[in-house]
């Protein structure tokens, strides 16, 4: 304790820096050792079931074949799942209408959800109340939601009779019936159940756009259109995007709500992808098709939201 | 280019007044800084001029036209803000063009307008900058010049110096002056610093509490300060206010300042003004500029307590706890802390204040 100023204790010091650097280097190392098996897992848990659906798209295996999945090589079939799928025409207008759907219902969830989130900003009585209820039907259950519009949509059902009332003529649409309205049905249902979430991501988006830029904007004579598309629009790209992004994804993958409410029917009018892949899985237990379908669908999602991401990006450093 | 002129403006949030009845013309081109202490109400008052928010009572007029109604966007006036309000998303180019093209003005009259008034504040190297990582110092001047460009009538500047550093606040105080004159803007500027307020201001109001306390040139509310709190305020350090009670002397009317002694005679002018304000409790104000060693004998003598050094001048504080005398010397004065001093005060720069109402006993 004496010795604080002595020089050698300083160049002890300086001996123990340099060891504190190299225990660092090797402490990486270790660091890596120890996270290892959780990386190996998740490398597992995420990969594996790629490799193996890979690996499956390229046979004809079934499990009612009685062989298990990894003796699939016996029927082997190259790549004609693939080219089967080319040639497909219920998976491509399969893929159209969820296209179709997707094209609808996620531009009008976002605009009556950013509507929604710009009466919001404000206060008015009954705001509360009001917010609680928007918020319930992202709660319900989609089986649930399902039924309800099921019940809904029937020729005797409250939309008709409300129709009636409305007209003041006896509407009776069979609405689950006929290959459009049924689709029709099933895109409104959709909207119902999902706008809810889009408001909350958009309100959110709003009130951190910072006031004072905006009230800057006024004061520079800029009209309430023109503050929202040059201030409060640029402000939200980032978190519009992402909106966007989870909507798209989760509306391409359409599917309890919708199969409850029609099961793909009349005929095939609002059988989606996902309701395609199910009957294909369930029915015909085809299960080497279906990866195949399952594979290409996702590498087909993946480049859309990859491409929409680095759109957004280059948008931002610009 | 245009007149304010403030009536009998109230602002009430709650329960709570911010603002109690002002009174004040600001005239056509003239620089009028608000200048009170943080909470007084003078970002309050700047935001009913510019229509952020409503009065609760009085009317505002631009040229004689009651503002009532009329939306922000419409009144004409320029505001930079406290905190500038950049907008971050954008250069430093779209910054200053904003306000011309939310007018709709050719893209080609709107770049020049932004070149000359980029060059006029250095702006000019940064126009393609993104504002969102520009020094303080940069932002400040961007804010200006976004509201500038639009060539506002009014324009209103809420404490724009407050951020920033103190040479750079000296750089600007000189070129918001030569801003103002070349634009010659009804210019009304906020700020807490008398500096800045004495060196730009045509006039100052002095506002405490929410009340306007007075409304003058620099050098009419340095000299003549109407009561207490602006006598207090204004200077630095503010003027030494001693409590006394008249009294009469063979040498005319004194100040009785208690353990101090007596004042010096008070001239006749003053005198005459003091007896016909009836009361015999006064405030003996003075200037500590106004103070100087007096030869021993004469002046007042009273005890230095502590001798504060600030370069080019020395700040001595004499006198005891209840009676604190402030005096500004030259910075080699020799005083030292427990000695005795002898002051005399220039007998011109003597004010008197009621001391129940605070307020100025001005000579007729
Ligand atoms: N929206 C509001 N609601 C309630 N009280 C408010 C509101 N805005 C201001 N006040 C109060 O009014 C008083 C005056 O505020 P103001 O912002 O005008 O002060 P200021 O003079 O600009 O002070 P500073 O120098 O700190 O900016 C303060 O006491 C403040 O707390
Ligand atoms: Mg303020």
């Amino acid at each position: 304790m004496t010795s604080l100023a002595n020089p050698e204790k300083v160049s002890m010091a300086d001996v123990a820096l340099d060891d504190s650097l190299r225990a660092e280097d090797g402490g990486r190392r270790l660091g890596f050792l120890l996270t290892l098996p959780a990386q190996l897992l998740v490398l597992f848990i995420a990969v594996f079931p790629l490799l193996m659906q890979l690996y499956i798209s390229l046979t004809d295996w079934s499990p009612l074949d009685g062989i298990g999945w990894w003796q699939a090589y016996e029927l082997w079939n190259s790549f004609a799942n693939y080219t089967d799928l080319m040639a497909d025409s219920r998976f491509w207008s399969a893929l159209g209408r969820t296209a179709l759907v997707m094209a609808i219902c996620v531009p009008a969830e976002f605009l009556i959800g950013l509507g929604l989130a710009i009466l919001f900003v404000d206060d008015f009585v009954g705001k509360r109340v009001f917010y609680s209820i928007m918020l319930i039907p992202m709660m319900v259950v989609p089986a649930v939601a399902g039924y309800m519009f099921f019940m809904l949509f029937q020729s005797g059902g409250p939309v008709n009779d409300i129709l009636s009332g409305l007209t003041g003529m006896n509407v009776a649409i069979a609405w689950l019936s006929d290959p459009t309205t049924a689709l029709i049905a099933v895109m409104i249902a959709d909207i119902w159940q999902w706008t809810p979430l889009m408001f909350l991501i958009l309100l959110a988006g709003l009130v951190g756009v910072p006031e004072d830029q905006v009230r800057a904007a006024t004061l520079l004579g800029a009209s309430w259109w023109q503050r929202f598309r040059t201030i409060v629009l640029p402000k939200m790209k980032t978190i519009i995007v992402i909106a966007l992004a989870i909507r798209v994804i989760e509306n391409f993958k359409i599917f309890d709500t919708l199969y409850i409410m029609t099961g793909g029917g009349p005929g095939v009018a609002t059988e989606t992808i996902s309701v395609y892949i199910y009957k294909v899985t369930q029915q015909d237990l085809i299960w080497g098709y279906v990866a195949a379908i399952a594979l290409v669908i996702l590498v087909a999602l993946s480049i859309l939201v990859s491409l929409a991401i680095s759109r957004m990006n280059a948008a931002k450093g610009a | 280019m245009t007149a304010i002129h403030l009536q009998n403006l109230v602002k009430r949030f709650g329960a709570f007044t911010a603002l109690k009845t002002m009174d004040l013309e600001i005239r056509d081109g003239e620089f009028m800084a608000l200048l009170g202490p943080s909470g007084c109400g003078k970002s309050t008052t700047m935001n009913m001029i510019a229509g952020m928010e409503n009065p609760s009572e009085g009317r505002i007029l631009f040229d004689g036209k009651d503002m009532n109604g009329v939306a922000m966007g419409r009144r004409g006036v320029g505001f930079v803000f406290q905190n500038y309000a950049i907008f971050t998303h954008m250069n430093v180019y779209d910054n200053l063009a904003y306000g011309l093209r939310m007018r709709r003005l050719p893209e080609g009259e709107v770049d020049s307008r932004v070149r000359k008034i980029a060059d006029f504040l250095q702006l000019s190297p940064l126009l393609k900058q993104p504002s969102a990582k520009l020094s303080v110092n940069i932002l400040q001047r961007l804010a200006i010049g976004r509201s500038a460009i639009v060539e506002p009538a009014i324009f209103l500047l809420d404490e724009p110096l407050s951020n920033v550093d103190a040479a750079f606040r000296a750089v600007m105080r000189t070129e918001l002056k030569h801003l103002q004159r070349q634009f010659r803007q009804t210019m009304v500027y906020v700020t807490h610093d008398q500096l800045e307020a004495m060196t730009m201001a045509d006039r100052i109001a002095v506002m405490d509490h929410g009340v306007l306390q007075q409304v003058g040139t620099p050098l009419e509310v340095y000299n003549n300060p109407d009561n207490l709190f602006v006598a207090g305020f204004i200077g630095a350090p503010g003027m030494n206010l001693l409590k006394g009670e008249l009294a009469d002397s063979d040498r005319g009317l004194v100040v009785d300042l208690a353990a101090l002694g007596r004042s010096a005679p008070l001239g006749p002018a003053l005198a005459a003004a003091a007896r016909s304000n009836g009361s015999r409790d006064i405030v003996y104000g003075f200037r500590p500029e106004r103070v100087s060693l007096a030869p021993s004998g004469e002046g007042m003598t009273m005890p230095v307590v502590f001798v504060e050094r600030i370069g080019a001048r020395t700040v001595v504080h004499l006198g005891t706890d209840a009676q604190r005398v402030k005096a500004v010397f030259d910075n080699d004065v020799a005083l030292e802390a427990g000695v005795s001093a002898a002051i005399a005060i220039e007998p011109g720069s003597v004010r008197l204040f009621d001391a129940a109402s605070g307020h100025g006993i001005r000579e007729a």
